[in-house]
């Protein structure tokens, strides 16, 4: 034992500096499981002493409909059961904001709140400047808003503002509030009102789109027993009851999904960098193969042999993880900086490196340079002490017993990937994926390599040579074309993916096609709106004006599916359970076609509805079944008569599930939406949707133009994100590459100097090496790109459903920089090369 | 006691069988000083490595000390190298990652020896490179890597020592240097020394002669050489053998080159 330990720190001082590279690997992936993790569980921290001031109640009772008497009643009853209950009343809805001074003709949508005096039960309204909040600053008009909206509509604090029928004087920004999720998607940034103000606004009127809350304080043993008997008394009924704990429960469970696949981006550069030291492994055996048969000639067992190599790997493995650990609370220490003043949840956070992340990234540290080295190592078995006799190859062989450790390494590898997932088919899926791709990249490097061989028979001597040294022994060729080609796959694939999407939304804005929604056009108000739009104000273009419903599907009763009641669609009858906005027509819409049935023509007074395919087909619904929808709690029972394929790509007047035949809902209570081409430039557009708001306050505007922009703004985001993965695989990969050229540095100088006396020049050998690593990083860049058009064009045609499009500019670009990139750093870590006198070095060979 | 028994050896060359050793048997008795000498090719350097189990013969039976080393498995064959051969290269074959000091000490180490520092020392003090100890090979000319090989070879103070060339990369005084050691180790502990030289002035130094051709025996001196004591051919009194202490006087200076005889804990 004292001589593998004495053996193991005499060969780690000796060749550290040729391993160090792939131990940074390493570290590198270490430090980006243990700083996520630590972020993460530090957010969650945040989250879970801050729980009740998520929904800011024990008990949160929500429905997007008016409070029916008698659903009151029983609100009431239970809460005087539990007794003792603090309440208060919220109503949120989204509606447009103007500047109450006409002269200023912009409108912004923004999500309203109105609440009442005892608001928050939990929690604490947040605003800028440290202002305490009291529900006195809202009271009698008074309005809190996010600071963006005085930006977008141009107003300041002490300002009115127009918000429906009414004017609200600004009294405060809001910074924070409680009941409001991090990320959550908003239609427009909050504004906060009085409860008994809202009324005058007008925007309660029927078809508005505002939901309504019973926030409720209460003692913490009642809570559960509460909600359950709420959610049994509300089971037929559009009325949702939750508790804090269920809401902490789903966070929670979202943390732990974002921890766990965020980790795997972590793992995954652990991987990279394990099949590195695997690779730099066989290379170091194959350079020690004289001194351990040395070693077997004085005695020392195969087994003793391997000992000492696994100690020094372990403790490279060991040193790089702690060095991973240091970086991850290197980067963790810059949070609170790149926060700066933010008020937000994040803000709140304690960041530091936590003891279980820390443990997990160096357990997984030391495990995955174990697990790779493994395999090669066993190779020592083979090298027979009767080398130091005369020269003969120790050729790489594989028994039953290197087989049965490969098996074990891969169980090792895929229970490795499940545990961080928390998922054992996560970590099958990766695992698999990580190896499928890995052998891809792999015959893509051979098949490459193969492609560039006649220009081994080139008339240029340096790039004769540069193709040799790609395909010569104990090369790191392919191991490089895998880390470099998947940092380049990463980064060009995304980038190629966010270019696709952008000019997907692009051409969908720019063409001729309706860029402007309306929401919530009242009966009363559509001939109105059709003089208003007929007229063109500020160079608008066409409209139509679309009736919609909302309504839900209470039951089915049809050949396969039967379902009875609200509960059970909403248990079975697969994505059947939520709202949806209906509408009626005589006609197809261009993006529709029917697959199965007929569709109609001119009205009936029977209700028939005509389904779209998808939803049909996951709900079990077919031509002849009968549904029934609760449509603002009026029942009607339509046969399904038709089946349509709708391209919800080209639904630019607004795509529908259920299309009901006119006739059945033509009495019915309702509103119109409108599609629109708006006005060109922004300032036009701005005054039409001021305009209109001011003649149809409680009329809603989406514009695409802004949609386009948050969806870019998000999306450069995510790009961002993910280029900083691709960015540290791909410093893997150059690491891995600086490392390879570290290991084979002996050979080359050894080259070098036969070359230098043969009569090659430094600028021969310069070339020589510029050729060797302009090819390697160029067929990197080549694989990343190939992997990156495979990956776009799956995405694009599965997932996204959108056009597949190749971007030359981005593949073109991803070839060349990864090519500078390898040969620069190629070069550059080869100076010793160049520099190294023949005779000394022939002299010490 | 080394045995072989119609041991024979036969390599594939391309596609065709080479017999390189033709079956041969010999004795070669403890305490002995060998030169086995012929051509290059003539299969000196194999006998020597089956002798060593650092290869296995094709056919027949190589035993020391009356085990056959052909049946035992590689981490045996080690363990037994370990305790009882020392092996002296022509290339040296440092271990280039370790000090002079560290060569020397490995086989200890491995054997589990409790003094293997002190021994080391004392060991390299006797080839004259206590100075060097901290050098690595890099660091030393041919002859003093051939010394520290040859400290190394000696420190589990092994009954045999084989010597492949040893003075056949290194220059004349140096070849003389080692040769004059390997001389002393054999005197002054009995060691039996079984060298390969083809150099005929370095295998009249050895009290036996093998000469081989072609992979055959073609001159064994070792049955006329038989009873003559290798003390009474070479004029040098053992040092430190059981039994035969005191017979003669000890050599002067570092050539000492005694045996400890400590049995090495495992």
């Amino acid at each position: 034992m004292m001589f593998v330990l004495r053996m193991a720190v005499r060969e780690t001082r000796s060749s550290w500096r040729r391993l160090l590279f792939f131990f940074i690997c390493i570290a590198i992936g270490v430090a980006a499981i243990v700083a996520l993790r630590s972020v993460i569980q530090s957010v969650r921290g945040v989250f879970g002493a801050e729980a009740k001031s998520l929904i800011a109640a024990d008990v949160l009772i929500g429905t997007s409909r008016d409070w029916t008497a008698e659903a009151r009643q029983t609100i009431e009853r239970r809460l005087s059961d539990a007794g003792g209950a603090e309440r208060t009343e919220t109503i949120e809805t989204p509606t447009m904001v103007r500047p109450a001074d006409r002269s200023r003709p912009v409108a912004k949508m923004a999500e309203l709140r109105a609440v009442q005096k005892a608001f928050p039960l939990y929690g604490r309204v947040d605003l800028q400047g440290g202002q305490p909040y009291t529900h006195a600053l809202v009271e009698g008009h008074g309005a809190l808003v996010r600071p963006e909206l005085l930006t977008s509509i141009g107003v300041s604090v002490g300002d009115q503002i127009a918000i429906g029928q009414a004017t609200f004087t600004i009294r405060g920004l809001v910074t924070k509030e409680p009941g409001r999720g991090m990320g959550e998607f908003s239609l427009g940034p909050r504004v906060i009102i009085d409860y008994d103000d809202l009324s005058s606004t007008g925007l309660l009127g029927f078809g508005s789109r505002a939901r309504r809350m019973i926030l409720v304080k209460m003692p913490e043993e009642r809570v559960e027993s509460l909600v359950l008997t709420l959610r049994e008394d509300f089971k037929e009924e559009f009325i949702n009851t939750r508790s804090y704990r269920s809401t902490e429960d789903q966070v929670g469970r979202d943390f732990d999904r974002a921890e766990n696949y965020l980790s795997l981006v972590g793992l995954i550069i652990v991987i990279l960098g394990g099949i590195a030291v695997s690779s730099v492994t066989r290379v170091f055996i194959l350079q020690k193969i004289r001194s351990i048969a040395v070693l077997k000639c004085v005695g020392a067992r195969s087994g003793q042999i391997i000992a000492v190599y696994v100690l020094q790997v372990m403790t490279l493995g060991l040193a790089g993880s702690l060095l991973g650990v240091g970086m991850a609370q290197g980067a963790i220490a810059a949070i609170p900086l790149a926060l700066g003043s933010s008020t937000s949840i994040l803000a709140q956070a304690h960041y530091g490196v936590t003891w279980s992340a820390a443990v997990q990234g160096v357990g997984i540290g030391v495990l995955v340079s174990l697990l790779f080295s493994v395999v090669p190592l066993l190779q020592v078995r083979f090298i027979k002490p009767s080398l130091l006799l005369r020269d003969e190859a120790t050729r790489r062989r594989s028994d039953w017993t290197s087989i049965g450790v490969l098996v074990a390494v891969s169980l090792a590898l895929v229970t490795l990937t499940a545990w961080q997932a928390s998922s054992l088919k996560v970590g099958v899926v990766v695992c698999s994926g990580f190896a499928g791709l890995a052998v891809i990249l792999h015959f893509a490097g051979r098949g490459l390599i193969t492609l560039v061989a006649p220009l081994a028979s080139s008339r240029s001597f340096p790039l004769r040579h540069a193709v040799l040294h790609l395909s010569r022994p104990g090369n790191q060729t392919r191991v490089i074309l895998l880390a470099v080609g998947l940092g380049a796959f990463f980064i060009v694939g995304v980038r190629s993916l966010q270019a696709s999407l952008l000019s997907e939304f692009s051409i969908q804005v720019a063409a001729d096609a309706p860029d402007m929604f309306l929401l919530d056009i009242q009966r009363g108000q559509a001939d109105g709106m059709r003089a208003f739009l007929g007229g063109r104000p500020h160079g608008a273009g066409e409209f139509q004006l679309i009736p919609v419903l909302r309504a839900r599907v209470v039951g089915v009763s049809g050949r396969e599916t039967t379902l009875e009641g609200v509960d059970e669609v909403r248990q079975k009858g697969a994505s059947l359970g939520r709202e949806f906005t209906i509408t009626y027509r005589d006609h197809l819409e261009a993006n529709e076609r029917v697959v199965e049935g007929a569709f109609w023509s001119g009205p009936s007074p029977d209700a028939e509805v005509s389904i779209e395919r998808v939803i049909a087909e996951r709900s079990r619904i077919h031509v002849g079944d009968t549904m029934r929808f609760d449509i603002l709690g009026r029942s009607i029972s339509p046969r399904v008569t038709s089946i349509r394929d709708v391209e919800w790509r080209e639904a630019r007047n607004g795509g529908f599930v259920f299309v009901f035949r006119p006739g059945a809902l033509d009495q019915a209570p309702q509103t119109s939406v409108a599609p629109l081409k708006g006005p060109a430039s922004p300032a036009e557009r701005a005054r039409f949707q001021h305009d209109l708001v001011e003649r149809f306050p409680n009329v809603s505007v989406i514009d695409f133009h802004e949609v386009l922009e948050t969806i870019r703004d998000v999306m450069s985001k995510v790009t961002l994100a993910i280029t900083v993965v691709g960015g540290l695989v791909l410093l893997s990969g150059v690491l891995i590459l600086i490392g390879a050229v570290a290991m084979t540095k002996f050979q080359r100088v050894y080259e070098a100097a036969v070359f230098k006396t043969l009569g090659a020049n430094t600028r021969t050998i310069s070339r020589m090496l510029l050729f060797e690593y302009g090819v390697l990083g160029s067929l990197a860049g080549l694989i990343g790109s190939l992997g990156a058009i495979v990956l776009t064009w799956g995405v694009s045609r599965y997932a996204l459903e959108i056009p597949w499009r190749v971007f030359a500019g981005e593949h073109i670009a991803g070839v060349v920089l990864t090519a500078v990139l390898v040969a620069s750093i190629g070069v550059a870590s080869s100076l010793d090369v160049l520099r190294s006198k023949p005779l000394a070095t022939l002299r010490a060979e | 006691m080394i045995e072989l028994r119609e041991v024979s050896k036969t390599v594939m060359s391309g596609s065709e069988p080479l017999t390189i050793l033709h079956p041969m048997s010999l004795e070669i008795p403890h305490g002995r000083f060998v030169a086995i000498v012929g051509p290059s090719g003539s299969g000196k350097s194999t006998l020597l490595g089956l002798i060593a189990g650092l290869d296995a013969p094709s056919s027949g039976e190589v035993l020391i000390d009356g085990v056959d080393i052909t049946r035992l498995d590689e981490d045996a064959l080690a363990r037994l190298r370990g305790e009882k051969i020392g092996f002296v290269f022509q290339f040296f074959h440092l271990i280039p990652s370790l000090t002079a000091y560290e060569n020397v000490a490995v086989p200890m180490e491995i054997a589990g020896a409790a003094d293997a520092r002190t021994r080391a020392e004392m060991l390299l003090e006797e080839v004259s490179l206590t100075g060097r100890a901290h050098h690595y090979p890099s660091q030393l000319s041919g002859g003093e890597q051939q010394r520290v090989a040859l400290a190394r070879a000696l420190a589990n103070d092994p009954s045999i020592v084989l010597a492949d060339e040893p003075t056949g990369n290194l220059d004349s005084a140096n070849g003389r240097h080692i040769m004059e050691l390997l001389r002393k180790v054999h005197g002054s502990r009995g060691t039996t020394v079984v060298l390969v030289t083809h150099d005929a002035e370095l295998a009249a130094m050895a009290d036996a002669r093998l000469v081989l051709r072609d992979g055959r025996v073609v001159e064994n001196t070792l049955e006329h050489t038989l009873g003559l004591r290798p003390i009474d051919r070479l004029g040098v009194v053992p040092g430190g053998v059981e039994g035969r202490q005191g017979h003669g006087e000890q050599p002067e200076g570092p050539l000492v080159l005694s045996s400890s005889k400590k049995e090495p804990t495992r």
